[in-house]
């Protein structure tokens, strides 16, 4: 696997966790979100962090937009031998 | 003596009015309207909590109205953007010489740093600076930006080519040769004129003016740099509203919505009139006039509220 494949799949893949932490984020509230989340709180609480999930999805966004041009037709071009 | 809010009325339909010719205004002129919004109420003596849910779901409001006049008056330029960025999706790549498609990702790489900034700590530097003495020393900060931009500008990389390509070819002061202009920045650039506008979260600093003057530093006229900075504040200022539209329709809302009707109809009439002069006044002027205004209104109004 060349180098712009490997970092393809890497942001692929970042891109897709980041959008499942954004849904996370977006529905369920901040105690019932894991605890190693940053936002995450011990006590009972029906506050969602939306802005950290809109953050978080947009980001994964970037990632997934930037693996589908990484891999476009003029990136396989010049990989060829 | 100026009307004060009525004991029964959050906010006048007066204030409506002024606050809402002030939001469109201000919001494309580089002066700052967070800025304005902080201190013209305490200059007038208007007893309006501006952290107060309400005032936030009237402010939706005339983000909104901003927003929708930005898009509208550049919709020929964004439906050939939105067109190139569906081609560059599609083929997989930006085709050389697609100066839409370009011009798209310029953008959204332009609005992701923001837009996360923004998102992660609009909140904490609202509660921090929007107090009017910050927001007064911050505009006299906006000024001296804008005076530093005008002075960087003639070392500015590509500025003299730039000038020649737009002298020697008439066709090219279009808005279709200006997106070609705006599409032979880099992707450094782009991020970097992007994330100034995060400076605007401190009230007193200018989107406009950040952007405009960021445009100017990597060797943009000043008519492109204009009009890449409306391009590039059209979708944070709409998303930022559309985020916050449910304090409008929900509980915060209520007493308030007749009055930000009103105060959306006059932000986007004033946002209409407001954008048509500048594009005009960008062709042959510079910032410095601003530059002046703000460092002179926010000495003035440091020394009002300090002394």
């Amino acid at each position: 696997m060349n180098n712009d494949r490997l970092f393809a799949t890497l942001a692929a893949v970042l891109g897709l966790v980041l959008v499942a932490v954004g849904v996370v984020y977006i529905a369920l509230n901040e105690h019932d979100i894991p605890s190693f989340f940053p936002g995450h709180v011990s006590h009972p609480s029906s506050h969602h962090h939306v802005k950290h999930g809109i953050a978080a999805i947009l980001l994964g966004l970037a990632c997934l937009a930037f693996a589908w041009f990484r891999t476009g037709p003029r990136e396989r071009a010049t990989a060829r031998p | 003596m100026l009307p004060v809010a009525a004991a029964d009325q959050l906010i006048t339909y007066f204030q409506a009015v002024v606050i809402g010719l002030l939001q469109g205004v201000t919001e494309l002129f580089p002066i700052s309207s967070l800025g304005h919004a902080v201190i013209l109420p305490k200059l007038l003596g208007w007893d309006l909590n501006q952290d107060k849910p309400y005032f936030l779901a009237f402010l939706v409001a005339t983000h909104l109205a901003t927003a929708t006049v930005l898009f509208i008056f550049f919709l020929p330029e964004w439906t050939r953007i939105l067109r190139g960025l569906g081609r560059s999706l599609r083929d997989r790549q930006i085709a050389p010489g697609d100066a839409d498609a370009r011009l798209a990702w310029l953008l959204v790489v332009g609005t992701i740093p923001a837009g996360l900034i923004g998102l992660l700590f609009e909140h904490k530097l609202r509660s921090l600076f929007a107090n009017p003495t910050a927001a007064a020393a911050f505009l006299a900060v906006n000024g001296l930006i804008l005076f530093a931009a005008e002075y960087l500008r003639r070392r500015a990389p590509g500025a003299e080519e730039r000038a020649r390509e737009l002298e020697r070819a008439p066709e090219s002061s279009t808005s279709a040769g200006s997106e070609k202009r705006l599409a032979t920045l880099g992707y450094r650039e782009a991020v970097g004129v992007g994330t100034a506008q995060a400076a605007a979260l401190f009230p007193g600093i200018s989107r406009a003016g950040v952007t405009i003057g960021g445009g100017l530093f990597v060797g943009l006229t000043h008519e492109d740099a204009a009009r890449y900075a409306f391009l590039l504040a059209t979708p944070i200022i709409g998303a930022a509203a559309l985020l916050k539209l449910p304090d409008l329709i929900g509980q915060n809302g209520d007493g308030v919505r007749g009055q930000a009707l009103v105060g959306a109809l006059c932000a986007g009439a004033a946002a209409w009139a407001s954008i048509k002069f500048l594009m005009r006044y960008f062709e042959t002027n510079t910032l410095t006039p601003f530059a002046v205004y703000c460092l002179c209104a926010g000495v003035g109004a440091l020394l009002v509220f300090v002394f």
